[in-house]
């Protein structure tokens, strides 16, 4: 995530771009958005997003 | 009975004492308004305090118990509902002055249950800004305050509920909980904090932060009481359609303090993590009690746990980002910087990353399913700390630094990410005399087992009996 790139998707989604406020968010981001990088490494071939069970026996399946 | 005495009670003592008529609603909410004019200033409990109209709502419960219009153990008893619950007519702020004109024009499910069993409202509660916030700090309306130690964090983000309840300002509290933010305050708080299975209680009528990850939940002192509370609350709701069609039992039913037989399961991971060890120390020896009550306890293993962090902050970054993109386009200059970032951080979530995730979320389910198959419970810490000093980030833990985000939720948020009921109940205190939670959590939908497990090790004990020195 390069600064460039944040101030692009920051104005592409309307967000303030304050160069100050673009710089502590450009840090924030590179604080957090390598630790949701583990998600890619798990290994979930043919399952499809759901949602939590809506039942005991959707819990049980 | 003095006023402390008489804040200290329980629902279901209070209940008995006004269906008697021993007690009248009027002289307990008066109790409790004084209790909350005393501790106000050092616990910040509150961003909206509604005296006349608790009184009023009292003098009429008082009116219907001696017409005999009893509405059940519920009646006349003091509520606190944390801000972001809808109330018509009175303004609704989740936290920050950005929505402090809010006033909604209907109450939301859990507020109208809750009115039509008889509670007495006393006010809107204090709460971690727009609820995205595990530690109870607010710079709008003041940080929390926790009452076993008031330079020390409430938790949160319901951490008005945590300080109200722990304290005896309110006898009930309701809170919500997406990363922990029931079990969390009630942990650091020394209370019972229960968080429903997802379904079972109704979200329509409150803030919402991310919409597959938010629980309704109640924060009280007793076991007993979060039964009468969830009796209250949980049910389909045509305007909750993520709502469960699953019947709603007799929760107080299940306090029978019998847990012979019920296998509770110990994931090994959960001592893989960064633990203090006050805390850990606690935690296992109220494992041990559950073996001493009867429960057969085994060590178990959950791999997904470690993986649980990004999976589910995926997916409530990007859902909480697109709930609140309006507010963050409009006035992100008037949010509080942390909970900015947190907001807009969001936005930089690929659509691929999040259904990623999703299909993790499926994995991680399943997952949780199949290690809930032959035990009945998992149990270990609420939280892997007490209660630390209010503007604290990061807290060095076992020669480790970690940010108090990620340290905060990493026992409760699996809880969200799955959907399934889980509780906090005290058991124990540190050396600083800082309440130590342990956690119970079970299959959907069978928070019967879940109460009745915290019951039978919350009787065994007195750590529900103390009192914050305040």
């Amino acid at each position: 995530m390069t600064k460039q790139i944040c101030s692009s998707i920051a104005r592409a989604k309307g967000l303030d771009r304050d160069p100050i406020h673009l710089e502590e968010l450009h840090r924030y981001l590179e604080s957090v958005l390598p630790g949701l990088k583990r998600v890619e490494e798990l290994e979930f071939t043919d399952l499809e997003p759901t949602l939590p069970p809506r039942s005991r026996e959707e819990g049980q399946r | 009975m003095n006023v402390e005495e008489l804040c200290y009670l329980s629902a279901g003592q209070l209940g008995q004492r006004i269906q008697s008529r021993e007690l009248s609603p009027v002289e307990i909410v008066k109790a409790h308004l004084e209790r909350i004019q005393s501790l106000e200033p050092r616990l910040n409990s509150f961003i909206t305090l509604l005296s006349d109209p608790a009184l009023a709502a009292a003098k009429e419960a008082e009116k219907e118990v001696q017409s005999n219009r009893y509405r059940g153990p519920l009646h006349g008893v003091p509520l606190g509902l944390k801000d972001l619950y809808y109330t018509r007519g009175i303004r609704t702020t989740s936290g920050t002055r950005v929505l402090e004109d809010v006033i909604p024009d209907f109450d939301g499910t859990v507020t109208s249950k809750l009115k039509e069993a008889g509670t007495i409202l006393l006010g809107k509660l204090n709460l971690h800004p727009l609820a995205y916030g595990p530690t109870g700090e607010n710079p709008d309306y003041g940080d929390m305050h926790n009452p076993w130690n008031t330079e020390r964090i409430t938790g949160g983000s319901s951490g008005g509920c945590g300080s109200a309840a722990a304290s005896g300002q309110c006898t009930l509290t309701m809170g919500t909980d997406t990363g922990g933010s029931v079990r969390i305050p009630a942990s650091l708080c020394g209370l019972v904090g229960l968080k429903p299975t997802y379904g079972r209680v109704s979200r329509y009528g409150l803030t919402t932060l991310a919409w597959s990850q938010d629980h309704c939940g109640p924060m009280v002192r007793t076991v007993e009481d979060g039964a009468l509370v969830l009796n209250g609350i949980a049910g389909l709701d045509p305007y909750d359609p993520t709502s469960a069609d699953v019947p709603v039992p007799d929760y107080s039913k299940a306090l029978t303090g019998d847990i012979r037989g019920v296998r509770v399961g110990v994931p090994k991971e959960y001592f893989e993590v960064p633990i203090d060890l006050q805390v850990k120390e606690a935690v296992l020896k109220a494992i041990e009690r559950l073996g001493e009550l009867g429960a057969v306890v085994s060590e178990v293993s959950w791999p997904l746990f470690h993986d649980c962090m990004p999976i589910a902050s995926t997916i409530q970054m990007s859902e909480a980002a697109a709930c609140h993109s309006q507010l963050i386009r409009e006035h992100g200059r008037r949010l509080w910087s942390p909970v900015r970032l947190r907001l807009e951080a969001g936005f930089f979530i690929l659509a691929t990353d999040f259904l990623q995730a999703q299909r993790a979320r499926t994995l991680f389910c399943r997952q949780s399913l199949d290690l809930l198959r032959d035990i009945d419970l998992l149990a270990g810490p609420t939280l892997p700390v007490t209660a630390f000093r209010i503007g604290t980030s990061k807290i060095t833990l076992g020669g480790k630094e970690v940010g108090v985000i990620a340290l905060l939720t990493q026992y409760t948020r699996p809880f969200n990410l799955n959907g399934f009921p889980a509780i906090t109940v005290p058991c124990g205190f540190s050396e600083e005399g800082l309440p130590i939670g342990l956690q119970l959590a079970g299959r959907p939908f069978d928070e019967e087992t879940v109460l009745r497990a915290a019951y039978a090790y919350e009787q065994s004990t007195d750590w529900h009996l103390r009192r914050p020195p305040i």
